[in-house]
């Protein structure tokens, strides 16, 4: 008995020694080190939220050549439309310089996976932001989450501001640059020309597919893409 | 009891064992005599299953010491390039080596140099490698050579076929090999193979050479654990990188894509600014071993002739200054769309204003928001912080071309006239796991960095990265009065297999014996060739 359990132990330790390497101390996460930004200094407190997740989200960040960066803190200020990363090492929140990022993405607390693209914005007030990819391909579906600092009601609300959600829809292709749309049937059925909407309308109803907030409108726009039904853009 | 000892031993050596295999490089030049001045042309070709992207090619004398090197980037298991003799070499045998920094097994190819301006040395006998672990080379009759004639008049055209069945096609793998180069009969070099024990832990180098070294407690000589090491390489856009070295002071910087040539500083101090580092770089070791076994050779006289003859080639090659080689021009790495310390909330141009004496004067008129003083010796600075309504506490990073500045009177004295310009960021900047309370970049007129001392902690160099590609020079794009003095009259590194291979050559002036010698590698591994020779009158 006292040999088979020797034999075990000397077979155990045979099989985990090659297994065995130097625990590195520093540091936490090699691939962080590229990240560049600034320190992140707090917003006002006002009513409303302007972040887009409540918390520091695990996610993955991708350089603009193309180095991706994941296991990372990420949290999203739709207010100001940047991203912030949470360093453990140096406990800092740091705004990660938007120049030198391709797009994130993270998995919110719904278990969802969030993509976002930064690109340039060309029409009015036109600017490099950050786009959430609802629907991607040749033709995507981008949203981009702005938060704006509003005058509230002065009874309710400290100091009389608030933050309030206003996110814009965009149809996007690389060619034809940014098209508004609202996330309604009706939008969407202005996208097509006259000749196909009869057939948009059949294909939502066969598959019941009511429009009544963004995950459906991603979802009609997504059966109509595998039906071969295309936009006129 | 026995049969378990015998399964746990058996299993032992299954897990810690290493396959025994010989998967070694194979390493050909142009020629075997050379001249000092002269370049050296090679083509190696590696195992399918080498891991390193980057091959080293050193040149070596016979005592072991490595005279120069390059390193060039693998595509394919092939590498070729040159490796240029340094005119000061001394006339004898000469080692070329090739590695990687994974491969246990180094590449050795016997020349024989001579220098230019001493000539052969007077003994009659020279010291020469006896290993005789030597590349197995066969010779085919598959692969015929059609149109190549036994005399060839001086500047004439040539040109010959390459005919491969398709038995032999099927055999090859990766690209032939084809060159034209005269021959010293007299001689025949050697390449040989050592085994050797690469360091553990080795870094695979992928996409560009890796930049070694330990940080050392200057006063103790210890290695340091957590001591911080910068990496600058000055240009229009500087580039950084960092490293926090590990518990046995041992840092690394892969600088992948640089080509050629490149100015690099590298800094180590101590994050809690208590002790002062001293930072060692470490040397290229290709021979990971003792030099290779000699022995005594009678140097033969028609070997003597050849020199000699060579000699007169090189020097009237010198002396018109005819280039054998055509350099690509290393390629341009995309700039950084942004300095790596942000961009800048305020560039400064003093040049624009006044001028002003000092940095103390310049930061005080120019500079609102940035707080320099020179007192008692010490200089100090500040960077004034919008976010927190004051001034930060510590230091900010202090930057002149790119290249961070610890001790300020480095600075302290430039005026107008020596920068032309300042960028300042007020803002709290982070760098992966480093922090900086703001950054004030200075570039100065006259980029040359004689402003940064080298110390212990601060290393200069200009450091050698990956060869540039390289192509033979055709005598086209020489004049046709001058005299055509090529001694390799064909270099094809990579000719792609096919069943009819037409190449055109132009024989130069020189006249002698030529060969032409076509080499590959069957897919088993095995190294073929076939030559013809040729007289050029």
């Amino acid at each position: 008995m006292i040999n088979r359990v020797a034999s075990s132990i000397t077979l155990l330790f045979l099989l985990i020694a090659p297994c065995l390497s130097a625990q590195d101390e520093l540091p936490v996460n090699p691939n962080a080190e590229l990240i560049k930004g600034t320190a992140f200094i707090s917003y006002p407190n006002y009513w409303g939220s302007p972040w887009l997740s409540g918390n520091f989200l695990t996610g993955e960040i991708e350089f603009t050549d193309g180095t991706k960066v994941g296991n990372i803190g990420l949290r999203y200020s739709s207010y100001r439309d940047e991203l912030i990363y949470y360093n453990t090492y140096l406990q800092a929140q740091i705004i990660i310089d938007k120049i030198s990022l391709k797009g994130f993405s993270y998995t919110d607390e719904n278990g969802v996976k969030r993509i976002f693209r930064y690109q340039h914005y060309n029409n009015l007030m036109g600017g490099d932001r950050y786009f959430e990819i609802l629907s991607d391909g040749e033709i995507s579906i981008l949203a981009y989450r702005k938060v704006d600092l509003e005058a509230g009601d002065l009874a309710n609300v400290k100091r009389g501001m608030e933050y309030h959600h206003s996110y814009y829809f965009y149809v996007y292709s690389a060619n034809k640059g940014y098209s508004p749309i609202n996330i309604n049937r009706k939008s969407l059925l202005s996208k097509f020309s006259p000749s196909k909407q009869k057939l948009v309308r059949r294909t939502l109803r066969k598959n019941r597919v009511l429009i009544s907030d963004e995950a459906s409108f991603v979802l009609a726009w997504n059966l109509l893409k595998d039906n071969g039904i295309t936009i006129d853009f | 009891m026995e049969r378990r000892l015998i399964i746990l031993l058996l299993l032992f050596v299954v897990l810690t064992g290493n396959a025994q295999e010989r998967e070694h490089f194979t390493l050909f030049t142009d020629r075997d005599l050379y001249t000092s001045g002269e370049p050296i042309l090679f083509k190696v070709f590696t195992s399918a299953n080498e891991r390193s992207g980057i091959v080293h090619i050193d040149l070596i004398n016979s005592k072991g010491k490595m005279i120069s090197g390059i390193s060039k980037k693998i595509t394919d298991y092939e590498a070729d390039g040159y490796v240029e003799l340094p005119d000061s070499l001394s006339s004898g045998f000469y080692l070329l080596s090739s590695s990687t920094k994974t491969n246990p097994t180094v590449t050795f190819k016997e020349l024989y140099i001579c220098n230019r301006f001493t000539g052969l040395p007077e003994a009659n006998t020279a010291l020469r490698s006896s290993d005789s672990d030597q590349l197995d080379e066969k010779p085919t009759d598959l692969i015929e050579i059609d149109g190549l004639q036994k005399e060839y008049k001086t500047r004439g055209k040539a040109s010959f076929t390459l005919h491969l069945p398709a038995e032999m096609l099927g055999r090859i793998t990766q690209d032939l090999f084809v060159s034209i180069a005269e021959v010293t009969p007299a001689y025949n070099s050697k390449t040989f193979f050592k085994r050797t024990t690469p360091k553990i832990d080795q870094i695979i180098e992928k996409e560009g050479v890796i930049l070694e070294g330990t940080a050392r407690d200057a006063r103790t000589g210890e290695p340091f654990k957590n001591g911080i090491i910068y990496l600058s390489v000055p240009d229009t856009l500087p580039r950084f990188k960092y490293y926090i070295t590990r518990s046995d002071g041992r840092f690394n910087f892969q600088l992948n894509n640089y080509y050629g040539k490149i100015p690099v500083v590298i800094q180590g101090y101590d994050r809690a600014e208590k002790r002062p580092l001293k930072i060692t770089l470490d040397n290229r070791d290709s021979l990971r071993s003792e030099a290779p076994v000699s022995e005594s050779w009678t140097i033969p006289v028609d070997l003597r002739k050849n020199a000699a003859n060579n000699i007169d080639v090189v020097n009237f090659r010198k002396l018109f200054n005819h280039q054998e080689l055509n350099i690509a021009k290393p390629t341009k790495r995309q700039p950084d769309p942004y300095p790596f310390y942000g961009v800048p909330a305020e560039v400064i141009v003093p040049k624009l204003f006044i001028d002003l004496p000092d940095f103390t004067e310049i930061a005080r008129e120019l500079m609102p928001g940035v707080k320099f003083s020179a007192y008692n010796r010490i200089p100090t600075m500040q960077v004034f912080s919008p976010a927190h309504y004051g001034y930060f506490k510590n230091r900010p990073l202090v930057l002149l071309d790119g290249i961070p500045v610890r001790d300020l009177n480095a600075i302290k004295n430039m005026g107008s006239k020596e920068i032309s310009r300042i960028e300042v960021c007020h803002t709290e900047r982070y760098y992966g796991y480093l922090s900086f309370p703001g950054v004030v970049a200075i570039y100065s007129t006259k980029p040359d960095f004689t402003r940064l001392l080298p110390a212990d902690d601060l290393i200069k160099l200009n450091l050698e990265t990956l060869q540039p590609e390289v192509i033979l020079n055709s005598p086209d794009e020489q004049q046709t009065n001058e005299m055509d003095l090529r001694k390799v009259l064909l270099w094809k590194p990579n000719v792609k297999p096919g069943p009819t291979i037409t190449v055109d050559f132009k024989p130069s002036d020189v006249r002698g014996n030529f060969r032409l010698i076509v080499r590959g590698k069957t897919k088993e591994g095995t190294f073929f060739y076939k030559e013809q020779f040729f007289e050029v009158n």
